[in-house]
């Protein structure tokens, strides 16, 4: 076993890491206040290629593996969770699909301008009453001539405040719950899409997190994604994939408040000396950096058994439990460690808090990777 | 047109140096290694004459190390070199820039480069003497310390930082070398399609041996941080004892008292 990154692998790493420390971290507090990425920055990301890492170049995509994908969004996210989170979104849940499912023809329609981050992509499956039970989703479509009809609401939209791309699942017979499943992809700016709201959230304020209403929204039928009643296969094979995503963006968190932390307690004078000369200090760093190492070890597994086209249910289950919660474990801890400083907005680990819950609930809840985990081990 | 641009890989220069046990230079262990800071702004000088010039033109970066030297190098074709050269050499830190100069001189010699670019010395050894050497060695004309520079057929317009803010422009016909200055531009990043690309570009290694003939002019005795101040003297008791104290250790220690 070699577990050090290729030499390819460490040059990714440090020009991401250059450009997130001049580009991203000296406005990551600006983002959190502001409730917005500034579009500048997501031009900048676009450009350098994060949107469409591991797309391949035929179709606009840096042709990069998965591993790349995973240390750039825990790079990105090492500075700004919300960023992390735009790029894991666009590239797992709206680019992977169309990849993976598309048709020649709608790959080569719609995936060039979502992997240069012209247009932003977003993944719309939860709703008011679908959440973990993902089968029970109320918006219908009905197939009219040469085009689907769709109505009903999504919410908890990622990215969906670009109005961009996205990939939709809606069913035609409600009983028929997960059978009844299809996806198909949808331009958000066809009439009868309407934001209802971008939400205030805890964390990850810079990312839209978005209400949809769909009413009577025509899409061609040639934007079927995949056959019928495959769409919730594709939801579940997408999350699958998404999962190390969010690993990695969890990781990111908790390695930035982990820098944190450690710089701080080194600084910070007490008693006479640095708080990091005191075994309460250290047993904290000593136990935030095994989570993050962990969590890290089975992050970068995930993305090369994905990358070897080898089965990574487990994994991508146990990387995004792992590291999500090791963001909220390290980030309070971090706080901690900062003490009353931890507590103000300008130390910036108390927003690391806030950007780490989230990654413990979305693109399937920690409970849900449980299920997914004990469900194997027991088949 | 062919480019030639040197570069070193060096260690993160945050990170906390100790020396070898050789007592002659740092302990490798454990750094995290980029590459030289003023060779980034020769990479981008020399790249962004590979665009000026276009088809044609064939720009190749060059290393001497062990095999990590291949980040730097990688890194420089993901910025938009053509082809690299790796001088395989896991004693290259106990070269002297004599010897360093004489393995580039050796490489070019018979490769008909019209303009070389170094950065203007290394953030480790710092002695700046690799590129000047170079360039006396292949009878090439010199111009050190850009933060300027333009080509025009076969002319090389070179502003030069000098002493005290002033800036000097010198004209060098080619073949030429230059040495390149904080200030002479922004590197760019090496984007994600650029990195993907410069995995299929050509990376030559040649074996060390193969090119040095030099024995070293120059010797490193030693290598150590610098002395540890000694900490302060605090005084206590009465004030006017104090007092005494203190004119007593300025008189004995300083000049301020005689």
């Amino acid at each position: 076993m070699n577990f050090e990154l290729s030499q390819d692998h460490k040059v990714l790493q440090e020009s991401v890491r250059d450009f997130v420390n001049k580009e991203i971290k000296p406005i990551a507090m600006q983002i959190d206040e502001e409730h917005m990425i500034p579009d500048t920055l997501v031009r900048k990301m676009g450009d350098m290629g994060f949107l469409g890492s591991y797309l391949p170049e035929e179709y606009g995509g840096a042709g990069l593996d998965m591993l790349s994908y995973a240390i750039v969004v825990e790079e990105v996210s090492k500075a700004c969770g919300s960023s992390g989170v735009l790029i894991s979104a666009h590239t797992s849940l709206a680019c992977g699909p169309i990849h993976t499912f598309g048709t020649e023809e709608q790959k080569k329609k719609w995936l060039p301008a979502l992997n240069s981050g012209d247009i932003i992509g977003c993944f719309l499956l939860t709703e008011p009453d679908a959440g973990s039970d993902a089968g029970a989703i109320a918006t219908t479509y009905r197939r009219e001539g040469d085009e689907f009809v769709v109505n009903g609401a999504k919410i908890f939209i990622t990215n969906g405040g670009y109005r961009g791309t996205g990939v939709l699942f809606a069913t035609h017979d409600k009983s028929l719950k997960h059978k009844g499943v299809s996806a198909f992809i949808i331009d958000l700016r066809s009439h009868g899409v309407e934001i209802l709201k971008n939400e205030k959230k805890l964390g990850i304020r810079g990312s839209y997190t978005t209400a949809f209403a769909l009413d009577n929204v025509r899409i061609p039928a040639e934007n079927l994604l995949g056959q019928e009643g495959q769409g919730f296969k594709i939801a579940m094979d997408t999350l699958n994939g998404g999962r190390i995503g969010i690993a990695s963006q969890a990781l990111g968190i908790a390695e930035g408040a982990f820098e944190r932390a450690l710089a701080y307690s080194k600084e910070r004078k007490q008693f006479g000396a640095p708080i990091c000369d005191l075994q309460a200090i250290q047993f904290k760093l000593a136990d935030m950096w095994a989570r993050i190492e962990t969590s890290k070890l089975m992050t970068y597994k995930a993305a090369c058994l994905k990358d070897a086209k080898r089965n990574y249910t487990m994994e991508s289950a146990m990387c995004k439990m792992l590291a999500s919660e090791a963001a909220t474990y390290v980030a309070r801890e971090a706080i901690q460690i900062h003490g009353g400083y931890g507590f103000i907005c300008d130390y910036e680990v108390e927003r690391m808090y806030r950007d780490a819950k989230i990654t413990e609930i979305y693109e399937g809840t920690n409970e849900v990777q449980r299920v997914v985990i004990s469900k194997l081990l027991l088949s | 047109m062919k480019i030639l641009v040197c570069i070193k890989q060096v260690p993160d220069m945050e990170s906390r140096f100790k020396p070898a046990a050789s007592g002659v230079w740092y302990d490798e262990s454990d750094l995290a290694w980029r590459m030289n800071e003023y060779d980034e702004y020769a990479v981008e000088q020399a790249v962004q004459l590979r665009e000026q010039l276009g088809e044609g033109c064939e720009l190749t970066v060059l290393s001497i190390g062990p095999d990590r030297v291949g980040e730097a190098i990688k890194k420089a074709l993901a910025m938009g070199c053509d082809r690299g050269v790796h001088v395989q050499d896991d004693a290259a830190a106990t070269k002297d820039p004599w010897q360093i100069a004489a393995i580039i001189a050796a490489y070019a010699k018979d490769q008909g480069y019209d303009l070389i670019f170094t950065g203007m010395q290394s953030q480790d050894r710092g002695s700046a003497q690799v590129g000047v050497t170079v360039a006396e060695d292949l009878g090439y004309a010199c111009a050190t310390t850009l933060v300027g520079f333009a080509y025009d057929n076969g002319t090389v317009t070179a502003k030069r930082e000098l002493e005290g803010g002033i800036k000097g422009v010198v004209k060098l016909t080619t073949p030429a070398l230059v040495t390149c200055q904080l200030g002479l531009n922004v590197p760019r990043y090496p984007t994600l399609p650029n990195i993907m690309k410069a995995k299929k570009k050509e990376i030559q290694a040649i074996a060390v041996a193969e090119l040095l003939k030099e024995e070293p002019l120059a010797a490193t005795v030693s290598f150590h941080p610098p002395a540890k101040k000694g900490g302060g003297i605090v005084l206590e008791g009465e004030v006017g004892a104090l007092v005494d104290q203190l004119m007593g250790i300025l008189k004995e220690k300083t000049t301020v008292l005689r």
